[in-house]
């Protein structure tokens, strides 16, 4: 690992400027468990950390409002996760937190961190001999053409098809999330839909925060659709893995029908995925198994099959579908 | 000692365990320890022709960088089935040859690990890339015949029973299939880990290994020292399934920098590299065409395999050796080939050869219970062999029927539909049971026990063996609780380390039909050597009273049939072990698994809520630990047919998902209910104690009982591990 | 009668929660402009090495440390407490796991400096003497919840972890919260029941 130096910031403010004055290689640090394992596999080279992970203005969370709930980018996974009001009211939100990693991992992992979680593509994180246009851009994507079973069957462009790998962002996006950041110029508010950017050309920028921009909380408005919601995740082990397709689905019902529909897919697309037109579709129909899979299908429209994924375009629509009826069943 | 049954105890390492306090090879920290790092190659095949350490060894803190510019001097320590110790034949960083991705290419020596591991990532080579291959689809130039290979005969002919062809020809039903295994990887939590020392000439060698004397004699191969000269050190390994059967290419890289370095020098392989960096379950295809008659007798069998090898090995199979044997089918054909790709050489993970063998023959026999609408328990019961059918042998033992009917009492399996997709759980998915069976050869090691009694009561046995979690100090201390009634906590085992006695490799199950047999005689010698001792109430109490401090004894033990000159192997470190076959019987170990899986009706999700195995593994020394190696098995399988694939690129050779959250494991949460059960039934024909093997037969069977219970609940046969959503989507 | 001094009780509604703290930044008023924070604070020792001030097993611990160093390493090579192990060195295994402030987490993935002033338990620390058992121990020997016991140390870490936050309540829930600590021997079974058999214990202790 390339050596860099540490230092803890004392505030967010304080932080923002050392990372805005430290240039390129001046990170953010937080849980670390995506930025210091892609530093040991050389993926990540940072020169200089600065540590906002012990900020106590930042780890709070509050879901009793009645307007908002509003998580603190410094609150763990974990904690978050085991809410008793989110629990009750939004399982979408607490079960895309529990259903990630592992207990210890959320224990670490912070909610403004997990939102910026990077690829699991085994091309990006291995380094030599792959072509990864995220590690190098230009350099090539050696997945297209090679072992893509886990890639993106949405959004992904000629230079990359990498999957974006977090589960919490999928379920805040099904909320219209916000989040609040902050920089050396001052505090904007990015709606969650456009945090996250399509890889395009520039697979390297993920996101439209700039280098020096520090989440600082994440908003989710408060709405009775919450109660009727769910994450489902279907993996390659029952516990413990990134997703082959996950869905974040909330409903407001009217008896049978459905009088709102949120659908949000994660595992299967460049970045969060709102499926709005199977939102549209299904708003104003009866709840059926076959409502289910048509707005399924409608979800994936659209999708691109590469070499070995073309089966998580059908698994997609299966658990948008079943994550229908499960939410329905919390009407 | 075999009359009555072993009581259950607890495992005689367990309180260290717990603790954190038993010490595995890496756990060695001290002052003054240098940590070294792998630079591995990234290309599939070529050469080094430029490599430039000058950044590596500028980084603070590196103290020395190893290539193949300095270690032309080390000696291949030869391929450990050919005469050698090596895992494979070739030692990198002796040329500038590369044969695989991930062949390390240069050492680099530090005083922390970060700093090692920062001067290993700058480590930049130069190579010229050569045209590879990687999978069994392969130009026939590649494909190695193994009856026509240098391997040697009878071990590695194929095999002939009676005339398969006229008998399939004849055979009112023909099943015929072909089933594919992909590459996997052992994976044992403890990784690849050596820390290497030399005091006045005197080499020691910590690593967690199923064989030490191997480490010894290859290295001494590989440093041109003698033996005596070396210590390996290896109470404890952390998981080993075949993986550490050998001499790995990273130990004697640590030695060289420990040598030059004048220290000790820790060398952790890190995950990734180990997936490069040790052997591999290869890659195979299975081609099964199964002949019955109309009443559902087999009456035809043949098993034709491709499997993996590297370049520079031929690493051989056997995997019509359970095939052409677990049922009693008078006409066998078996043929073997080997694939040469550009890989590391692959090996032995658990059941080598018997889990893929038996995934194409059980998943066979299951379709013709179908053909024939038999139940798939009472065909196998129809179809089970009175002798060997290979050599017309008796059986030493045999209770494979045995672990059919307990097997399906206890799982209920009276209560299965035959049609498939006919059983429905309440949320709706589907549930199938799967039933399939397997055998592992009873191999036995030749061993040398050395037994000592002191006047305090306490007892130290060495014998050959390694203790790697199967349990084997919980046996020994069985036998010789039971047969000098002296209690576990005055108990020493000494198994592991080179010095004491002979350290003969631990795999093939072999381990427990080694060391109790041993244990056993040198306890009967004991007593004999007691006996010319005053009578008293206790062994340690004779001592006394005949003034003496201690008592020592030393037996010598081969297997039936094993000529003297195999100690001489023993004493040199190489494998020395027979079975199944032996001059006056064949033995084997059985197992029956019952398996019931859900699928998820819409996203095809599969699960395995429960299991039931009963085996025969002669007499249960050690119920406790057995418990858990049997279910450790069964996991195995679980992992085996539902989760495990080492991916490959064919663009790039090696292994694509070399990590553990992209090489899938089961985790707890995949696991459910599993029953086991023991026949315990002696088979004193082998050993007097009547012991078996269990490691590996555990797990053999429970991958076509779980694929058969798949089809039993979707009608979809799937030939393909591992069985994934995608097949059922 | 399980406690160590750094952690939490054992009662599921003491699961340490951090406390809510939507302070000036966290609510909705926009940051403070630059400038009038205290600057971020650095520990350069002059070496590049960090001096960092670590509790491990209720015992103080000071420390100088390369700032790539994990947390797993330090306590390995630098204190010689090698009961947790390295099985991947990704938090993908496990086998590091130890408690940061009661709490479980990978140590592989965790910079030691950010240990800094926090206390830390490993398996040596868990046991109240040096004679004595936790009972998640003695429930690991008594149902035999290991094999070769490489992994035994981060499953015991992470099964006291679990049963004090509460998530011993159904074999499911032990097994879905049990799902971070791979155990290649597969002893699962039994680490499910010495999990069943020890939460009742740690909770009546």
């Amino acid at each position: 690992m390339q050596p860099f130096t540490y230092a803890r910031a004392e505030s967010e403010e304080a932080a923002i400027r050392a990372v805005s004055a430290g240039g390129r290689g001046t990170r953010f640090l937080a849980g670390g468990t995506t930025l210091y394992d892609l530093m040991k596999l050389g993926a990540e080279t940072p020169e200089r950390l600065v540590d906002i992970s012990a900020l106590p203005g930042l780890s709070g969370f509050e879901t009793a409002g009645p307007r908002e709930l509003v998580f603190g980018a410094g609150a763990r996974m974990s904690d978050v996760a085991a809410d008793p009001r989110l629990v009750r009211d939004y399982p979408v939100l607490s079960e895309a937190l529990w259903k990630a990693a592992s207990q210890q991992l959320r224990n670490m992992a912070s909610l403004g961190g997990n939102l910026l979680q990077r690829t699991r593509c085994a091309y990006f994180r291995n380094g030599e001999p792959f072509a990864c246009n995220k590690r190098v851009p230009g350099s090539g994507c050696a997945a297209r053409e090679g072992i893509d079973r886990g890639h993106a069957v949405l959004g992904g462009s000629e230079a990359c098809i990498a999957t974006y790998p977090g589960d919490w962002a999928v379920a805040l996006l099904a909320l219209d999330a916000a989040v609040d950041v902050a920089g050396p110029n001052g505090a904007r508010t990015i709606p969650l839909e456009a945090l996250h950017r399509e890889p395009g050309a520039t697979p390297e920028v993920e996101t439209t925060l700039a280098r020096d921009e520090m989440i600082l909380r994440v908003r989710v408005p408060a709405t009775p659709l919450g109660r009727a919601s769910t994450y489902h995740k279907i993996r390659d082990r029952e516990s413990y893995a990134f997703a082959l397709a996950s869905a974040a689905v909330a409903l407001r019902m009217e008896g049978e029908v459905v009088r709102e529909a949120r659908i949000a897919l994660g595992g299967l697309a460049t970045r969060p995925w709102r499926a709005r037109e199977a939102e549209r579709e299904l708003a104003g129909r009866r709840l059926t198994p076959e409502a289910a899979r048509a707005a399924g299908d409608a979800a994936l429209r659209g999708a691109r099959p590469g070499h070995h994924n073309a089966f998580r375009i059908e698994l997609g629509a299966r658990t948008v579908a079943d994550a229908l009826l499960i939410a329905r069943q919390r009407a | 000692m075999s009359d009555t049954s072993f009581p259950d105890a607890p495992r005689a390492d367990a309180q260290d365990k717990v603790r954190g306090a038993l010490r595995y090879a890496a756990d060695d920290a001290r002052p003054g320890m240098a940590h070294a790092a792998l630079a591995v190659a990234a290309v599939a095949r070529g050469t080094v022709w430029r490599i430039d350490a000058a950044a590596a060894r500028a980084v603070p803190g590196v103290r020395l960088v190893l290539t193949h510019e300095d270690l032309g001097g080390v000696k291949p320590p030869g391929f450990i089935m050919g005469g050698g110790y090596g895992f494979q034949s070739i030692q990198p960083l002796t040329s500038p040859q590369v044969a695989y991705r991930g062949q390390p290419i240069a050492l680099v020596v530090a005083d922390s690990p970060e700093a090692a591991a920062e001067g290993a990532r700058l480590v930049r080579a130069d190579l010229a890339a050569e045209p590879h291959q990687v999978t069994l689809d392969t130009p026939e130039a590649d494909i190695v015949a193994q009856a026509d290979s240098p391997l040697p005969k009878p071990m590695f002919a194929d095999v002939t029973v009676g005339d398969a062809a006229a008998a399939l020809a004849d055979a009112a039903i023909r099943i015929e299939a072909e089933f594919r295994h992909p590459a996997q990887h052992q994976s044992p939590i403890e990784m690849l880990s050596t820390v290497a020392e030399w005091r006045d000439g005197h080499l020691t060698v910590q690593e967690g290994t199923q064989n030490a004397e191997a480490i010894r004699h290859g290295l001494a191969r590989q440093l041109e020292i003698e033996p005596a000269r070396i210590t390996v050190l290896s109470p404890s390994a952390g998981g080993g399934f075949g993986q550490k059967n050998s001499l790995q290419a990273h130990t004697v890289l640590a030695a060289e920098a420990a040598r030059r370095l004048e220290r000790p020098v820790k060398l952790v392989v890190s995950r990734a590299q180990v997936f490069h960096g040790g052997s591999f379950r290869p890659a195979s295809r299975h081609r099964i065409r199964l002949g019955a008659d109309a009443e559902g007798r087999m009456t035809a069998l043949v098993h034709e395999t491709d499997s993996q090898t590297s370049r520079h090995d031929l690493f051989p199979t056997q995997y019509t050796e359970l095939s052409s044997r677990l049922y009693g089918i008078g006409n066998f054909r078996g043929r073997e080939r080997l694939v040469r790709n550009d890989v590391q050489t692959p090996g032995y993970m658990r059941a080598p050869y018997e889990h893929p063998a038996a995934f194409a023959v059980e998943s066979c026999v299951d379709e013709l219970a179908y053909r024939l609408g038999r139940d798939p328990v009472a065909l196998r019961l129809a179809n089970d062999a009175a002798a060997d059918p290979v050599t017309g042998r008796p059986y030493s033992s045999r209770h494979l029927a045995e672990c059919l009917r307990r097997g399906a009492a206890r799982f209920g399996w009276e209560r299965r539909s035959m049609a498939p997709g006919s059983m429905r759980a309440a949320d709706g998915a589907l549930v199938g049971w799967g039933v399939a069976i397997g055998a592992y050869k009873a191999a036995t090691a030749p061993a040398v026990a050395r037994l000592r009694l002191l006047d305090d009561g306490t007892v130290t046995l060495g014998v050959g063996g390694h203790e790697m979690g199967q349990g084997m100090r919980t046996a020994i201390a069985a036998v010789l609780q039971r047969r000098l009634g002296v209690d576990p906590g005055r108990i020493t085992v000494e198994i592991g380390s080179t010095g004491a006695t002979p350290q003969h490799l631990t795999a093939g199950s072999w381990g427990t039909a080694t060391v109790v047999p041993a244990t056993d005689e040198a306890c009967d010698a004991l007593l004999r050597a007691l006996d010319a001792l005053p009578a008293s109430r206790t062994p340690a109490e004779r001592l006394r009273a005949a003034g003496r401090a201690f008592l020592e004894v030393e037996v010598s033990r081969r297997a039936p049939g094993q000529p003297e000159a195999v100690i001489g192997r023993l004493a040199t470190g190489l494998p020395a072990a027979a079975g199944p076959a032996y001059p006056e019987f064949v033995s084997f170990s059985h197992v029956a698994h019952f398996v019931e899986v859900r699928v998820e009706p819409t996203t095809c999700r599969i699960r395995v809520p429960r299991i039931v195995s009963v085996a025969d593994c002669g007499r249960v020394v050690s119920p406790r630990t057995a418990a858990s190696q049997l279910r450790g098995g069964v996991v195995w399988g679980i992992g085996a047919a539902l989760r495990e694939v080492s991916e490959v690129d064919p663009r790039h050779g090696g292994f694509l998902n070399a990590d553990l959250a992209e090489y899938v494991l089961p985790v707890h949460a995949d696991i459910g209910t599993i029953e086991v059960e023991f026949v315990d039934e002696p088979d004193p024909r082998l050993n007097r104690p009547g012991v078996k093997g269990l490691g590996e037969v555990a797990m053999v069977g429970v991958a076509p009982a779980i694929a058969n219970a798949v089809h039993h609940a979707t009608g979809k046969r799937l030939r393909s591990l591992p069985i994934r959503v995608e097949d059922l989507l | 009668m399980d406690r160590t001094p750094d952690e939490p009780s054992d009662t599921p509604g003491a699961v340490s929660r951090r406390p809510l703290m939507i302070g000036a930044a966290l609510a909705a008023a926009p940051l403070a402009p630059p400038g009038i924070a205290a600057p971020a604070r650095a520990q350069d020792a002059g070496d590049g090495r960090l001096r960092v001030n670590l509790t491990v097993n209720g015992e103080a611990r000071q420390l100088s440390l390369d700032p790539r160093a994990s947390l797993l390493d330090t306590l390995r090579e630098g204190l010689a407490l090698t009961g947790a192990k390295k099985g991947c060195d990704h938090g993908q295994c496990g086998a590091c796991t130890v408690h940061l402030d009661g709490r479980r987490v990978a140590s592989c993935l965790t910079l030691a400096v950010q240990a800094d002033g926090r206390a830390v338990t490993t398996i040596e620390g868990v046991a109240r003497e040096d004679d004595e058992l936790h009972p998640m121990q003695q429930a690991f020997i008594d149902h035999d919840a290991l094999q070769c016991g490489y992994c035994t140390p981060g499953q015991i870490m992470a099964a006291i972890a679990l049963v004090r936050e509460g998530r011993a309540g159904s074999a499911e829930e032990i097994r879905e919260y049990m799902s971070g600590n791979l155990c290649r021997c597969g002893a699962y079974a039994g680490i499910l029941a010495a999990i069943q058999d020890a939460a009742p214990k740690m909770r009546g202790a």
